[in-house]
């Protein structure tokens, strides 16, 4: 087809490349080319029949929400909402062992109501009068919200052992 | 001309905006996907080379185009993004052939400052997300979800205001971007930003690079293992990365805008210059890491505006040898692919002069520039030719049955026939073929099998031996009856005689045998039965014309069945029909003496005929007869107004054909001149070879530099143009500007002019004056000075062309750039700067002629276009739109009549008629105004209302009037006024205001049609053609998109009458209306 005429009547001449060791480098470097097969036979013709014109007659629709659009949100407001979140993420990351106990907490408030009796036996136990004497300077409710750091804290003050859960501490 | 118009393009888009190479349409397919501006083309790679796939209209201007392979997926998908701020991703569905939209959607922002430096768009190579550099300050980021779909888009803030590239990282852990930007002291740097998709922010990245080539422009990424960035400069080339690796090579002074990346791992690269050097660009490694940069030259191409490379060693447009070839180029150009822009200017002449217009391009830029000779139809460049009176039919005949060429050319008159020859020096001689008749006038001629030819004359059919060219056997017409018509395949021949009797004879056995003789009721006027079955040598159809009933027939054989009649209406007798199969479809084909052809599909085995269409080819009888052309079977149907009839994606097209008048035409293939025509004409016979087949013929006229402004000369049969060579040494570059004179019918050379230093040629006319016979050329030009931002200074130089020579008659200095010149009322007005300025043509004493300045008008930024008629001048401002000027003869005066309000920044004007007028604005937009003559106050009357606007998707150079096509006074479409235009992307095409009537239907089917043909990627035919610049957006009106029209005439048959049903018009009339209007262009 048209490759042949096209390629010997249509090279433009160029200027040299100059030595010829330097041309022979060029064609070194441009060993080994990368090749997957397409471009192998001996006259290659480059435009085998016209080109169809594609007429496009389905639906177009892309799936369903992929049509895409822009977050309209001010890029200062988007910052400061990201970083309310974020600040409030890490206020609940600070708070997540209070959180925790907040369920232990609610268990052991629970524990208390359904099982008065077991805290009367803890009470009868050694650490009773510690508790008392915890129990006398804060309410409960008080002992409650106290981190475990600060409990251990207080119980240090009173020459009590710091370990075992934070409900029997607070019992204690 | 009329307000509502018609957009088609004639010639496409040619220059390629973007390539890119992958495997779109099969996870084993490697496609080359090439973009020209509003349209994409696929083709696939093949080991015999590139084969093309599919053309694809897009609505909207292609701003970035990306494959990329999502996770999880087989094959690659193709992320486009338009100007306009649309985007989609297509996916191939192999199974069906079509293009599907995986997402679609719109990027724009309500505020932002569009980027100076063009729409980046990118892609993460580990498919996390597609990063758009759109508005400056502003990077907008579509994430991937897992799934790979897409997620809602969000702009992250880029501190960098003069963004110049923006590229993904290879082989980082979080997409990297790294950003190459100038800032507030033109000083170049590079960064690197980490997006943190969670933040929806940047994170400062791994690394930065400040102070760069002061011309580096472009950022190649590196693949990991490599990994890093190549940085591209005008005097260097750096290599740097994360881990702080630095590598430079100084290079040649060059721009380099494309690159393509040749090994998987990027360690080569083809890099293009503004100068069209190809080099390699080499990175040596050792164990991942980067030892040094090495860049060689390979050799010269066109300048590159993408490069990719395909594969085995092959670029798209060019291939590269181990050896250099004598001038120490490494590339070999496989295959030119005509580009027509950048169409600067163009002019329409009727070189041949038959009526019908040729375009005349300044096409491409710099060392590619050319001059582009683009003609609807088809040339036939004569060989030889010959006088000879009276032809009355023409045929080849062969040495022998199945020698590949032919021999014998048979020349029939009234009352003779002569038989030519090629001899052994491939000239054509008269010689004899004994058994033949030479005494009367022959009827038909054909080689047959067994080595034997067939002449029927008006008394017998011969059978004569090619060998010993002895007659073999002999059919004589019975008694009283002659031979009307005849026709004759290898095997068979039917004649006709008077009084309705149709022979059919065969030839067996080296004799001609009479099979079947009947009579039909009336005369006939015309047989054929060319093979279109299975066998080449024998046709199981006859096809018969009829005089009285007017009708054509299908016959079968050997029985001479009647298998259908077909009536074909009106009294003009049919006078050629033709069987014939041209790509895979068989058509009847049936001329009438009228001019008139109709066309049917033809079933080959039943014999049905459908789709009956009727066109206008010209206006005298018509006969048909096929002949190849590079394999390709066409028809030639010789007339008044000789036509090609081709198929193209199994639709039939009509071409012309550059000759006046042809009576006869037949192949005359033959060694010396392949595949080449026997035409006989009026008194003359010919030898011609014909173009390829296709509906615009291009030739190019190469010039090594670019010309601006062309124009014609009738009289002195002369182009003159504009033109300017960049010349570029070690030291400087500085350019050459021209006025250069060409023969119009041959193109060469023939007188040049030089301008001053600094000199530029603006325009270019052909005019003469009053008081004087002359014609002269006239070249406006302007100083353009460095130092000034507005030229101050320019000249109307005055030429008259003399034996061939450009003579310089008179010059006159102005006050400026003279961007437009027009001849006026015998005078000669000229656009300087923000002035209209009229001259009068003065005769001194001496007898020589002076410029004498009469009258002018100001008001303008800058009078870039001017148009005129009558006393009217139009003129497209810089950025003031249109507006009208009238020149007073009694006070000599111009003066302002009315002006659009609109602050469009023009690129060309025209007027259709007086009171309409069209302008090409930059934001691709045209639009028409309207003089409000009859308006009540002085205020409606000082406006002019617009009245059509449309989006062309084109940056439109030039408007001028006229036509491609041949003029047909009898046909309704000759009647319709035309404009060409011609753009930068080499887009030639036409506007055509229509009668009210045609414009309302085709607006409906324009409505129609795009319920039916919908926008590739989702994308809004509506939106698309809606007038768009930075102030506003507006529907279009008055103006119709022909190429969605055009386009239904490649539905299939079930569409085209779902879409007739849908107007409510029948599908032929449709069809036939359509196809009309495709005869515009």
């Amino acid at each position: 087809m048209g490759a042949d005429g096209g390629g010997g009547g249509g090279r433009k001449s160029s200027s040299p490349a100059g030595k010829p060791a330097e041309a022979a480098r060029a064609g070194s470097l441009l060993a080994g080319l990368p090749s997957r097969g397409n471009f192998v036979a001996d006259s290659i013709a480059s435009s085998m029949g016209g080109l169809p014109i594609y007429v496009c007659l389905h639906d177009t629709a892309p799936p369903e929400g992929q049509v895409i659009d822009t977050d309209t949100t001010n890029i200062l407001i988007r910052s400061l909402q990201l970083s309310k979140q974020k600040n409030e993420a890490k206020d609940v990351g600070s708070r997540t062992p209070g959180e925790s106990s907040k369920g232990k907490r609610s268990a052991s408030r629970l524990l208390d109501g359904k099982n008065p009796s077991k805290r009367a036996n803890t009470g009868s136990t050694a650490g009773s009068s510690a508790h008392g004497e915890l129990g006398s300077v804060f309410s409960e409710q008080t002992l409650q919200s106290f981190t475990v750091e600060k409990l251990r804290i207080l119980l240090k003050e009173r020459g009590l052992s710091p370990k075992g859960k934070k409900v029997s501490t607070e019992n204690a | 001309m009329s307000v509502w118009n018609y957009v088609v393009t004639a010639h496409k888009p040619t220059s390629v905006t973007h390539s890119c190479v992958g495997n779109f349409t099969g996870p084993n397919q490697l496609n080359l996907i090439v973009a020209k501006c509003t349209r994409i083309e696929i083709h696939l790679l093949t080991p015999q080379g590139l084969q093309p796939m599919i053309d694809v209209p897009i609505y909207g201007r292609i701003a970035t185009l990306e494959l990329f392979r999502p996770h999880n997926e087989t094959q690659d998908f193709l992320f486009i993004a338009t100007e306009r701020y649309k985007f989609c991703v297509l996916q191939w569905d192999g199974e069906k052939s079509e293009l599907l939209t995986r997402a679609m959607g719109d990027v724009s922002d309500r505020i932002g400052r569009p980027t100076d430096n063009g729409q980046i768009g990118i892609i993460d190579p580990d498919c996390r997300l597609i990063g758009l550099h759109l508005y400056d300050g502003l990077f907008k980021v579509i994430p991937f979800d897992n799934k790979g779909q897409l997620k809602e888009a969000f702009n992250i803030r880029l501190e960098e205001l003069q963004v110049l590239d923006i590229k993904f990282l290879y082989g980082c852990v979080k997409p990297t971007i790294v950003v190459l930007y100038q800032d507030n002291k033109d000083a170049r740097h590079v960064k690197t930003y980490e997006v943190a998709l969670k933040d929806k922010d940047f994170v400062e990245g791994p690394w930065s690079q400040n102070n760069l080539d002061n011309g580096a422009g472009l950022l190649i990424p590196v693949p990991a293992p490599l990994g890093g960035v190549i940085i591209i400069g005008e005097e260097t080339i750096v290599y740097c990365n994360a881990n702080s690796t630095f590598r430079a090579i100084p290079i040649k002074q060059s721009i380099i805008r494309a690159y393509g990346r040749v090994d998987p791992d990027g360690s080569r690269y083809l890099l293009g210059d503004n100068a069209g050097i190809l080099h390699l660009l080499v990175l040596t490694h050792e164990r991942e890491r980067v030892t040094g940069l090495k860049i060689e030259y390979l050799g010269e191409t066109s300048i590159a505006s993408s490069i990719s490379y395909l594969d085995n060693g092959v670029v798209y447009l060019v291939k590269l040898n181990l050896q250099a070839d004598p001038n120490g180029s490494y590339v070999e150009v496989l295959e030119r692919y005509v580009n027509l822009g950048p169409i600067v200017d163009f002019c329409v002449v009727d070189l041949d002069r038959q009526g019908q217009g040729q375009v005349v391009t300044c096409s491409g830029a710099f060392k590619d520039g050319s001059l582009r000779v683009v003609r609807n139809g088809i040339g036939i460049n004569e060989q030889a030719s010959v006088e000879l009176q009276g032809i009355k039919g023409l045929w080849s005949l062969k040495s022998s049955f199945n020698d590949p060429y032919d021999m014998y050319l048979v020349v029939s008159f009234i009352s003779e026939t002569r038989f030519l020859a090629m001899n052994m020096e491939d000239e054509l001689e008269e010689t004899e073929i004994e058994g033949f008749d030479a005494q009367t006038q022959t009827l038909f001629c054909q080689n047959a099998i067994n080595d034997l030819l067939i002449q029927v004359t008006a008394n017998s059919v011969r059978l004569v031996s090619c060998t010993s060219r002895e007659l073999v056997d002999q059919w004589n017409a019975p008694e009283g009856f002659s031979v009307n018509v005849a026709s004759a395949n290898a095997s068979q021949v039917l004649l006709a005689t008077g009084g309705g009797h149709l022979v059919y004879l065969e030839i067996k056995d080296s004799k001609l045998v009479e099979v079947k003789h009947i009579q039909l009721e009336h005369e006939i006027s015309c047989v054929d039965l060319n093979p279109i079955g299975e066998n080449p040598q024998y046709s199981s159809l006859a096809a018969v014309g009829m005089w009285t009933d007017i009708s054509v027939r299908i016959l079968s054989l050997p029985d001479l069945e009647l298998i259908r009649k077909e009536n074909l209406g009106g009294e003009i007798v049919p006078r050629s029909v033709l069987l014939c199969t041209l790509e895979g479809v068989s058509y009847l084909l049936c001329a009438l003496g009228d001019g008139h052809l109709f066309s049917f599909l033809l079933n080959a085995s039943t014999g049905e005929l459908t789709d009956r269409k009727k066109v206008s080819l010209g206006t005298q009888p018509i006969s048909l007869r096929t002949f190849s052309s590079k394999g390709t079977t066409h028809v030639f149907a010789s007339s008044d107004r000789p036509t090609v009839i081709y198929s193209s994606n199994k639709k039939l097209l009509y071409s012309n054909v550059n000759l006046k008048e042809v009576n006869h035409m037949c192949p005359f293939n033959t060694a010396a001149i392949p595949d080449s025509l026997a035409i006989a004409k009026e008194g003359e016979l010919s030898i011609g070879t014909i173009d390829d087949i296709q509906k615009l013929h291009i030739r190019t006229i190469p010039l090594n530099e670019q010309a601006r402004r062309i124009c014609h000369q009738e009289q002195s049969r002369t182009l003159a143009f504009c033109s300017f060579k960049h010349n570029q040494t070690s030291i400087e570059e500085s350019e050459t500007h021209f006025v250069r004179l060409l023969d119009h019918q041959t193109f060469e050379f023939l007188s040049i002019y030089q301008l001053d230093q600094y000199e530029h040629g603006c325009s270019i006319i052909s005019c003469s004056f009053s008081d004087d016979n002359n014609v002269y050329y006239c070249v406006g030009t302007a100083y353009v000075l460095p130092e000034e931002n507005e030229p101050s200074k320019g000249r109307i130089l005055v030429f008259a062309v003399e034996d061939g020579r450009l003579q310089l008659i008179v010059e006159k200095e102005t006050k400026g750039a003279v961007y437009s010149l027009n001849a006026f009322n015998g005078k000669l007005l000229a656009a300087i700067n923000q002035k209209i300025q009229l001259y009068k043509w003065m005769l001194r004493e001496d007898g020589s002629h002076e410029l004498q300045s009469e009258c002018g008008h100001h008001g303008h930024i800058l009078a870039l276009y001017t148009q005129t008629r009558g006393d009217f001048i139009v003129v497209g401002d810089l950025m003031k739109s249109i507006s009208l000027l009238v020149y007073k003869h009694e006070e000599s005066a111009i003066e302002e009549l009315a002006r659009d309000y609109n602050a469009n920044w023009m690129s060309a004007v025209e007027m259709l008629d007086d009171e309409i007028y069209i302008g090409a604005e930059n934001n691709y937009n045209i639009f028409t105004v309207r003089k409000n003559s009859d308006a009540a106050t002085d205020e409606e009357r000082g406006r002019l209302e617009v009245v059509g606007e449309y989006h062309l998707g084109e940056f439109v150079n030039r408007l001028r009037h006229g036509s491609l096509v041949m003029r047909l006074p009898d046909s309704e479409m000759g009647q319709i006024p035309t404009v060409i235009f011609g753009t930068i992307n080499g887009v030639i095409g036409i506007i055509a205001s229509l009668p009210h009537e045609q414009y309302v239907f085709l607006e409906k089917l324009q409505s129609t049609l795009v319920k039916f043909i919908k926008g590739v990627g989702n994308l809004s035919h509506e939106q698309w053609r809606s007038f768009h610049n930075d102030k506003k957006t507006s529907e279009a009106r008055n103006f119709l998109d022909g190429d969605l029209i055009e386009s239904f005439l490649d539905l299939s048959r079930n569409k085209m009458e779902e879409v007739a049903k849908g107007m409510g018009v029948p599908v032929e009339e449709l069809s036939k209306r359509v196809e009309e209007l495709t005869r515009l262009h």
